[in-house]
């Protein structure tokens, strides 16, 4: 099968649209557990890491109280109480659901959308600077009222622009999280830029930013200030795009394969729709055979994949946004598991329906080393049935009652995460669903 | 604690309630007459959800709401995008808890009414302050328990 090519007309620019609006939702793992505990809200809180390790997410409460990102929990646990701060394991069935939520819902506002982590994405957008303003608070207000969760925007004509005009309108609250970076005046701009550090721009690692220091370069405006080319000389292509684009040249692609700290994505525009389920199997596949081959590359393996699609904006008549969250059943690299996985997006394909664009992520890698011995049986494993002995076993004598070999019931291996303070996964389990007061 | 049942938890299966595939004729049979008619199945989801992106399921804890036909562990199929009015079943937080109630918006100000006469009505002093995390639509509610 030959693989639909992208649709690009400019390097930077998706087709047919003017700006590109930066949607983030803000401390996303603390925001999905608010969303459906309203005990939460103004209260310190921090999510962990696989295994309970660290700290991934903070709530601005948790900042607040000087807790670095990272920072295992071992160390803060002692105080916790003392500060009123609450800790959560990593509930990454309800992070998955939230996620296609969001996702599925920007899909209504712009037929060009760039799934770009779990909890953000890229838009292409059109209009004068005051629809444009107006439609960034439309997303903004319509992900609270039906996800519930809070989001910012940043709008401009680059990519990294749109994401250090998100980065304001998350710290400035003059902006009430919706920044349109043309709309701002030069001035103005130029003075935002004066007082962020370089390390605040997407892509400069703390490393960089001491070799920046010793040229004079401290501020973003410092870097905006600073000949592309000499840039490109002393560092790279990369951060040379980065200073283009601070000049307002778009150069950073809309669609490109990236390797994240912990995500993975492929995703395409089709040049011609697909229609049928049996077709959106072909194009998981094509994916989960390029992510299962990029992973091993790596050397990563992933734990959870996400696949979505979507119809374009301007075909009102049919419209559809499918996307689903697959926790894998373990960490895998494996090209079968995942296109399996994939392909469960195929059930929530309308036949007929003209899909444009279509991708899957892969998210919460991690390097193969860590992998647990057991994982060399996995396949076998799976032919002999043993997955759903085991899980029909826990059902009925609860978990933890039966366990693999010599990884034993108890104890840590990989794949069977501790997760002591996980909140019930509400939205994917009905023996979990959220509980409303009637007394 | 290991959680053995993680390993197996996704079920690869199509749900029996989104056929991929309608009825197929038998190679070497008299074709289905009702082959043609085949539509899909009635599909709870499509009738029951209106947005999928704010629709959640949440499950009743008490009986305060029994006059409204919602007992004790029953479902509400809940969208948080629909504005609620006056006689909307509501999903309101409350100290810091979600708890459903019959919203009445009355002349004298925004009441939280509980469809149960041991339960007193909640007067909103403030109605600026009311969250109404979402608007109820559907009850389950299984007729066997």
């Amino acid at each position: 099968m030959r693989i639909r090519t992208a649709e690009t007309s400019g390097p930077a620019l998706m087709p047919g649209s003017d700006y590109i609006a930066h949607v983030d939702v803000n401390s996303f793992y603390a925001s999905a557990e608010r969303a459906f505990n309203p005990s939460l809200e103004g209260v310190p809180v921090v999510v962990l890491s696989n295994n309970d390790g660290c700290v991934v997410t903070r709530t601005a409460e948790a900042k607040a109280l000087g807790i670095p990102m990272g920072e295992p929990w071992f160390k803060i646990a002692p105080r916790a109480k003392a500060w009123g701060l609450v800790a959560l394991s990593s509930n990454y069935e309800l992070y998955g659901d939230i996620s296609s939520r969001v996702m599925e819902l920007l899909g209504r506002y712009s037929a060009w959308v760039e799934v770009y982590s779990i909890d953000e994405a890229f838009l292409g957008v059109n209009g004068t600077p005051i629809q444009i303003r107006k439609l960034g608070r439309t997303i903004k207000d319509a992900v609270r009222r039906h996800v519930g969760v809070p989001v910012c925007v940043g709008i401009a004509r680059t990519k990294g622009l749109a994401k250090l005009a998100n980065k304001l309108a998350k710290h400035n609250p003059d902006f009430a999280g919706v920044c349109h970076w043309e709309s701002i005046p030069e001035d103005v701009r130029e003075g935002l830029m004066s007082r962020l550090s370089v390390v605040e721009l997407w892509g400069v690692a703390a490393r960089l930013t001491k070799r920046l220091n010793a040229m004079g370069i401290h501020t973003i405006l410092d870097l905006k200030n600073t000949n592309p080319v000499l840039i490109r000389d002393r560092f790279s292509v990369v951060l040379m795009r980065t200073v283009l684009e601070l000049q307002g040249t778009a150069c950073i692609p809309m669609e490109e394969e990236r390797v994240g700290r912990d995500q993975l994505i492929f995703s395409r525009s089709f040049s011609t729709p697909v229609t049928t389920a049996a077709d959106m199997g072909q194009v998981m596949s094509v994916y989960a055979q390029q992510a299962s081959a990029r992973l091993a590359k790596h050397g990563l393996q992933a734990k959870v994949l996400t696949a979505f699609a979507g119809t374009s904006n301007y075909n009102q008549d049919s419209i559809s946004y499918p996307s689903v969250c697959v926790p894998l059943p373990l960490p895998t690299a494996d090209p079968v598991l995942l296109h399996r996985a994939a392909n469960s997006l195929c059930e929530r394909i309308y036949e007929g329906v003209k899909y444009v664009r279509a991708g899957i992520m892969v998210t919460d890698l991690r390097p193969t080393g860590n992998q647990s011995p057991l994982e060399l049986f996995e396949n076998p494993h799976e032919e002999r049935g043993i997955g759903p002995l085991l899980e029909a076993v826990s059902k009925r004598y609860g978990r933890g009652s039966i366990g693999l070999g010599s990884a034993g019931v108890r104890g840590g291996p990989d794949w069977s995460m501790k997760r002591e303070m996980l909140s019930p996964r509400y939205t994917t389990h009905w023996d979990e669903l959220l509980l409303v007061k009637a007394s | 604690m290991a959680h053995v049942s993680n390993i197996c938890l996704v079920d690869f299966a199509v749900p029996a309630e989104h056929p991929l595939l309608a009825p197929v004729s038998v190679a070497c049979g008299y074709p289905s007459p009702s082959q043609d008619y085949f539509d899909g199945r009635i599909n709870l989801n499509d009738h029951l959800i209106k947005d999928v992106t704010s629709t959640f399921v949440v499950r009743v804890s008490g009986d305060s709401m029994e006059g409204a036909g919602i007992s004790d562990g029953d479902e509400l199929i809940v969208n948080r995008a629909l504005t609620p009015r006056h006689g909307s079943i509501v999903i309101a937080i409350l100290d810091g808890e979600l708890t459903v109630k019959r919203l009445q918006l009355t002349a004298g100000g925004v009441v939280l009414h509980a469809e149960n006469p041991k339960y007193p009505d909640i007067q909103v002093k403030d109605a600026a302050s009311l969250i109404v995390w979402g608007v109820a639509e559907t009850c389950l509610h299984d007729l066997r328990r």
